[in-house]
């Protein structure tokens, strides 16, 4: 006699809040505007490429698609890293954090809830990079 | 220099810098993933956060290559982890601090400090190991008559050093060597710094200024330097029973080096203000024949 086995699943519940999701249009014009500013900082020769990501959209253009994912995480971790050390030390909200790298750099900037990384090259202004970008 | 004396000398340093810039609220030193020193604000909790934090970012960064350095701009402040010699050095600032003048102490102040610790550290530890291995030989008063043994080929090594001492002062012309020690006659300076002694009150240690001269040969100690005979009589007079086994050398661009020391033998070196000097010693100092130097007894 066979057995019938009976497997149990048990499924989790996602429960969405759609106004946590949702954009204003204030937001959504704030997303634009600085898209079409990375865009234009995009054309400079020292720039490898950028990340910009809010509640529901995001737009990447890297100079090295395969390693988008590689660079997703990064940005991802930099934001929350770098959020828990300014608490450790009371600094409030990270405005914007620089990872130099032998080989590179990379700008990451909070604006509005829009978390921006830029990725460039070693020897990039990235004074000059954050001027432009900020609102 | 124990490790404790090593993360002291960098705590010290963690903790003036602070004085001197008080808007550096919080600075560590950190390596592999342990804190090496932390200023007396800096409680631990937040410096071990800060560092898997670190980390965290670390793993990830392979795009970027090596992290040297994270700097996090935040509405109230400024965190920059940067990287020296191996170690990682978190500084934290409020918004109000010169971010040069807080750079030019950090980045300049700590890797020296890192760099002279680093230097004494393997001497010290070298000398310890070469004085099991080699035992100081024992030195006799006679020294004229050593010299005549060497001419009777005995084979000994305080002889071999005789030779050497010739060699080293056959290489150099005996008018430029005047001219460069008459230049500069042995002086006493007012001591640098306070040694940390537990023991009874010495006597600050004088700090003399020497001109390096060579010391070559086979089987010389790379790890003693020969000192005048009326320096290091000025030592016994001043310290009595207190032995003296070391010498602290610095050179002019700071570097320093702990190391055995003997008097100088050959008779025509006497009162010259010269140390003799072996050239592994010279490369650790970056000095070389004719340069000033500052010697300093070790008192135990």
């Amino acid at each position: 006699m066979v057995k019938n086995k009976q497997s149990q699943e048990t499924e989790t519940a996602i429960v969405v809040d759609e106004d946590e999701i949702a954009v204003t249009p204030e937001e959504d014009q704030a997303f634009k505007d600085l898209s079409d500013k990375l865009a234009e900082i995009r054309k400079d020769k020292d720039v490898i490429g950028y990340i910009i990501r809010n509640k529901t959209s995001a737009t990447i253009d890297l100079d090295k698609p395969e390693k988008l994912v590689e660079y997703a995480i990064f940005s991802s971790q930099v934001l929350d890293s770098s959020q828990e050390i300014s608490d450790q030390f009371e600094l409030g909200d990270v405005e914007n954090v620089l990872i130099e790298g032998k080989e590179s750099k990379a700008l990451c900037i909070n604006i509005e809830g829009n978390k921006i990384s830029i990725f460039i090259e070693k020897n990039a202004d990235h004074a000059d990079i954050i001027k432009q970008i900020s609102p | 220099m124990s490790n404790e004396v090593y993360a002291f000398a960098l705590k010290s340093t963690l903790d003036e810098i602070q004085n001197a810039c008080p808007d550096v609220t919080s600075n560590f030193i950190f390596k592999d993933g342990k804190i090496l020193a932390k200023d007396k604000n800096t409680e631990e909790e937040n410096a071990t956060q800060t560092i898997n934090a670190f980390d965290a970012i670390t793993e990830r960064a392979d795009t970027l290559g090596d992290v040297e350095t994270i700097t996090i701009q935040s509405a109230e402040g400024k965190v920059n982890i940067t990287t020296t010699n191996d170690f990682y050095l978190t500084t934290v600032s409020s918004k109000e601090a010169d971010e040069k003048y807080v750079n030019t102490l950090t980045r300049i102040l700590i890797p020296i400090v890192i760099r002279l610790s680093e230097k004494i550290q393997p001497a010290s530890v070298e000398s310890e190991a070469i004085t099991i291995d080699q035992p100081e030989p024992e030195e006799d008063d006679a020294d004229e008559a050593t010299e005549e043994a060497i001419d009777a080929e005995v084979p000994d090594e305080t002889a071999d050093e005789e030779i050497a001492e010739a060699e080293g002062n056959e290489a150099y012309p005996p008018e430029e060597l005047e001219e460069e020690t008459a230049a500069t006659e042995p002086e006493e300076i007012e001591p640098v710094e306070p040694e940390i002694d537990t023991g009874p009150l010495l006597p600050e240690p004088p700090v003399t200024q020497l001109i390096v001269e060579n010391l070559k040969g086979f089987r010389v100690p790379s790890d003693t330097v020969r000192v005048d005979e009326e320096v290091i009589q000025q030592w016994s007079e001043l310290y009595g029973d207190n032995k003296i086994n070391e010498v602290e050398v610095e050179a002019l661009n700071g570097k320093t080096i702990r190391c055995k020391f003997k008097q100088i033998k050959n008779s025509k070196d006497a009162g010259k203000g010269i140390v003799k000097m072996p050239e592994k010693i010279q490369l650790t100092l970056e000095t070389q024949q004719g340069e000033l130097v500052t010697v300093k007894p070790i008192v135990e």
